[in-house]
């Protein structure tokens, strides 16, 4: 494209992209500095109340009248965040245990034997993926609440978070057991090990990568989840930290923006870790599902 | 059908029977055991009723209560303890329980731990009151437990006038019907047909006729079984029906003649009585069952059981084709053949089939029925509605509504309102995405842009974040009084906006949250894209003699479409189903106006508790992305080369 070099001056595109940078982080910075301000108000700074424009812009600028640490003290000191954080942590580090296991096991099965219903199995698992939420969200929440009564329970949200996550991992496990040299095995076989063992004992070694990653997806799908544990999880100490969070802010009570923002924070930061660090194997993960559905 | 040897079509017949009739005889015996019970139950009603008809005589004629209790639990054999409750009072007014006796004289002073007598004699009055003042019978006015595995107790309340003024607690043991069970059990003459008519099989020739013969012959099996079972039914009931009519006989002979009982007070039909304490009239005072009426009353549940009845047929007669026709046969040296391959398949798809496509289905199952958080112990059959929801939803069109004085409005809670805002929001947003996505792609891609990698990174930040906290985030932002957003505004000299107060300023403030969080992956997707393109494409088309715009159109976009087309059409799924925005920042606002289609089945299912609305709604949601799947499918065929 060095053809485009001459036609627009770099000056421009510079212009346009940091414009797309303030965009991106303004968001980020503004819950920096709420979080920061050590009050649960939405403003960064008082208003008086014939307000300036240099006072606005002040109420603008992204950061704090003064920099205290209170809220994230007080977000596990006051508020039962550290109880939600827990929850959150069991959860995902449950499902990702469990998620993992199904997807592997299920994912060889697809790429090394050849089955009646083989292709029927797989069509399933991405037909699945087109069910809208909450489609199968009442129907969820009567058998998981009313007949299993495992509402506000850890198994409960467990039991929906790895099996939500199947289809996909299934897919990009496939993918990967696809490309293991079959040689491998069959010289196993000929030693005499029986499937499992060659699945356990080559296989799953060979593929610590798309496992750790499959490991990692699961992980973040149960960490943000939002609509599930909002409907499951009734009992106030049950909360997931997404569900925690929302109670913040989005109730009829007093909106107590501090610990909305404290607790983002904390939240957030190690997904957005993991994210960036694992976005290249879940582009094309994406990508390969999406043709194929 | 070639193989349908004499063998399989044995096996598949005596599969299908067992199945059959098995299922029916445990849904049999469930309903038998249930009206048994229901029976008994009545009994129990019987005797409490008629001791509190005597007792409320005694007690407004100024007679012995006590001395009463204690006369009926002697004279009626099934009745072991009384107690009678005097709520106005706060008294306990008579009693036959060896504790109450051994507190003192009668009436007592309730005690602290026997105000839960107090409150259930207060619950019998609220309970009366309602159903007098609606005019029907919802609330029970009479109460009935198990105490123990052969007793029963029955409050009733005890009427002074028209008020109920306390309650009658009577602990009986359980007069049970006699075994209705008379007659052949159904299986035997059904099994002994089905062997007879095996003999004609070895007549027949093999392949369709021999099938044919299995199949006739298991149809009437079943429904030789199913009309028997279904005048078990009945019989079974009128049985109950003569027990409580020889019971309330028993009890009014046991009560004749004693000094202290009106011959008033000997009317059996008064006593029979149901849960809302109004007459049952199954019997009449000789103690005779109206066979019609109770059989009229029975149409409902045996027309029930003849559907349940149909259904388990119809799944036998699967079983019948899948053993004769040697499909079975085929499935289990499958089974054996690919052991290892389904052992590491079963645990995946057993989580998949309950937790995902059972629940599709059921949900499905529950859109035709009428469920709410209101009636969900009350059994699915009894709600059956067809497809009245679907005709709500999609029949009802008035999306402009006009007033009486001919203004008009829209109605946002309308479907069509609530699809078009749907199909506006997708639109808009994987437009936005795409266009500032590729932009931005384009621009990183340009060679000798310095500071690349930063940008990048900093581009993708809005993908990383978790989306609930997106929204948050940005609701906070556009906050009328105390977001930046007004802030920002006030400083051009604008006046704020109370962004949630019009559709089109909602629908600003969700665009924008939305189109925050998404463009990064259009652009990480398009630069990937742009980058697997080799130079020498580019070279070849300056040779050809392509200018800029041309090698823009002749082979940037080619190479880019077969990445950005799935990347599409995944948004579009993705935002269309986009709940975290729309119910965290617009919740809807103003009045519904900005819900999609799937904030709308969530809050017609969890705040509204619609269940089976909900469960239709999401039934035409996801038709519609099927619809848009098939379609794109075609467009793109993209299914090419699983």
């Amino acid at each position: 494209m060095s053809n485009r070099n001459d036609s627009v001056p770099h000056f421009w595109l510079h212009l346009f992209l940091v414009f797309m940078v303030l965009v991106t982080v303004y968001p980020i910075l503004w819950v920096l500095t709420v979080a920061f301000s050590g009050q649960q108000a939405l403003m960064f700074v008082d208003l008086p109340p014939d307000p300036s424009v240099l006072d606005r812009v002040r109420a603008v600028v992204p950061w704090p009248a003064q920099v205290s640490v209170q809220n994230f003290v007080d977000v596990f000191s006051q508020q039962p965040f550290g109880r939600w954080l827990l929850n959150s942590a069991l959860v995902a580090a449950a499902t990702t245990v469990m998620g993992v296991f199904l997807a592997t096991t299920a994912g060889y099965a697809f790429s090394r034997f050849r089955f009646p219903g083989r292709r029927a199995g797989m069509m399933s698992f991405l037909i699945s993926q087109m069910f809208p939420g909450t489609l199968t969200l009442v129907p969820l929440y009567i058998i998981i609440v009313q007949w299993l009564h495992l509402g506000s329970n850890y198994l409960g949200l467990i039991l929906l978070y790895s099996t939500t996550a199947i289809p996909f991992c299934v897919w990009m496990l496939k993918g990967y057991f696809d490309t293991i040299p079959r040689e491998l095995e069959e010289s196993a076989l000929m030693d005499g090990a029986s499937p499992a063992v060659i699945f356990w004992k080559i296989i799953l070694p060979l593929s610590k990568p798309a496992v750790a990653v499959t490991a990692l997806f699961s992980f973040m799908t149960a960490w943000n989840e939002f609509i599930l544990a909002l409907t499951i999880m009734d009992q106030e100490s049950m909360y997931t930290a997404p569900v925690g969070l929302r109670f913040f802010v989005g109730g009829f009570a007093e909106q107590q923006w501090g610990y909305f923002a404290a607790g983002s924070i904390v939240a957030a930061l190690p997904v957005m870790a993991l994210f960036l660090f694992l976005q290249r194997f879940l582009i094309s993960g994406l990508t390969a599902g999406a043709v194929k559905g | 059908m070639r193989d349908a040897s004499v063998g399989r079509t044995v096996a598949g017949l005596i599969t299908a029977l067992v199945i059959g009739i098995g299922l029916m005889s445990l849904i049999l015996g469930e309903a038998r055991r249930t009206m048994t019970r229901s029976a008994t139950e009545q009994n129990a009603v019987v005797t409490a009723a008629a001791a509190a008809d005597v007792l409320a005589r005694v007690r407004d004629d100024g007679g012995d209560l006590q001395a009463m209790t204690v006369a009926l639990a002697a004279a009626l054999p099934d009745l072991e303890q009384l107690r009678v409750i005097d709520a106005s009072r706060r008294q306990l007014a008579a009693s036959t329980h060896a504790a109450d006796l051994e507190a003192g004289d009668f009436p007592q002073r309730l005690k602290r731990e026997q105000k839960g007598w107090f409150d259930q004699a207060k619950e019998l009055e609220a309970a009366h009151s309602t159903n007098v003042m609606e005019g029907k019978a919802r609330k029970d006015e009479v109460l009935l437990r198990a105490v123990a595995a052969d007793r029963l107790e029955v409050v009733l309340p005890l009427f002074d006038e028209d008020q109920v003024t306390g309650s009658v607690q009577a602990v009986t043991v359980a007069v049970l019907p006699a075994d209705a069970s008379g007659g052949l059990p159904g299986w035997i003459p059904v099994l002994a047909a089905a062997l007879l008519l095996l003999g004609l099989l070895r007549l027949l020739p093999g392949g369709w006729p021999r099938f044919a013969a299995g199949l006739v012959v298991t149809a009437v099996a079943l429904y030789l079984h199913a009309s028997l079972g279904a005048d078990t039914l009945t019989n079974t009931r009128l049985v109950g029906e003569q027990s409580v009519a020889d019971h309330a006989l028993d009890v009014s002979s046991a009560l004749r003649g004693r000094p202290d009982v009106d011959a008033d007070d000997l009317a059996v039909t008064r006593w029979n009585i149901d849960r809302f304490r109004v007459g049952r009239a199954t019997f009449d005072d000789a103690g005779l069952v109206a066979v019609g009426r109770v059989e009229d009353g029975f149409d409902r549940d045996r027309g029930r059981f003849r559907q349940g009845a149909f259904v388990l047929s119809l799944l036998a007669v699967v079983f019948y084709y899948w053993v004769a026709t040697g499909w079975a046969r085929r499935t289990g040296t499958a089974l054996v053949k690919h052991r290892s391959a389904y052992g590491f398949v079963v645990p995946a798809m057993i989580g998949m089939i309950l937790l995902v496509f059972f629940p599709f289905f059921y949900g499905v199952l529950l859109s035709f029925f009428n469920k709410t958080l209101y009636n969900v112990n009350q059994p699915l059959y009894d709600l059956w509605v067809g497809f009245d929801n679907y005709v709500s939803i999609i029949a009802d069109t008035g999306v402009v509504r006009t007033a009486e004085d001919g203004s008009r409005s829209i109605n946002f809670q309308n479907f069509y309102w609530t699809l078009g805002f749907t199909i506006l929001w997708t639109v808009s947003n994987v437009f936005i995405g795409t266009t500032l996505g590729l932009t931005l792609a384009l621009i990183l891609n340009v060679k000798e842009l310095r500071f690349k990698p930063f940008y990048r990174i900093i581009l993708i930040l809005p993908w990383a974040v978790p989306n609930y906290i997106t929204a948050l985030i940005w609701k906070g932002m556009f906050h009328k009084q105390f977001g930046v957003i007004n802030q920002v505004i006030q400083i051009g000299g604008g006046e704020p906006i109370s962004w949630f107060d019009a559709w089109y300023t909602s629908f600003f403030a969700v665009l924008m949250t939305n189109g925050w969080l998404s463009f990064p992956f259009m652009m990480v997707i398009a630069l990937g894209a742009l980058q697997s393109i080799p130079n020498d494409l580019y070279e070849a088309a300056r040779v050809d003699g392509a200018g800029r715009v041309q090698a823009f159109r002749f082979v940037t976009l080619p190479s880019l479409k077969p990445a950005l087309v799935p990347a599409v059409i995944l948004s579009v799924v993705w935002t269309f189903n986009m709940f975290n925005i729309i119910y965290l920042v617009s919740q809807g606002e103003p009045a519904g106006a900005t819900e999609i289609l799937i904030t709308d089945a969530y809050k017609i299912a969890f705040e509204q508790y619609r269940y089976s609305y909900a469960a239709a709604y999401s039934v035409v949601i996801f038709l519609i992305l099927m619809v848009y799947g098939i379609w794109q499918n075609k467009v793109t065929k993209a299914t090419e080369g699983i």
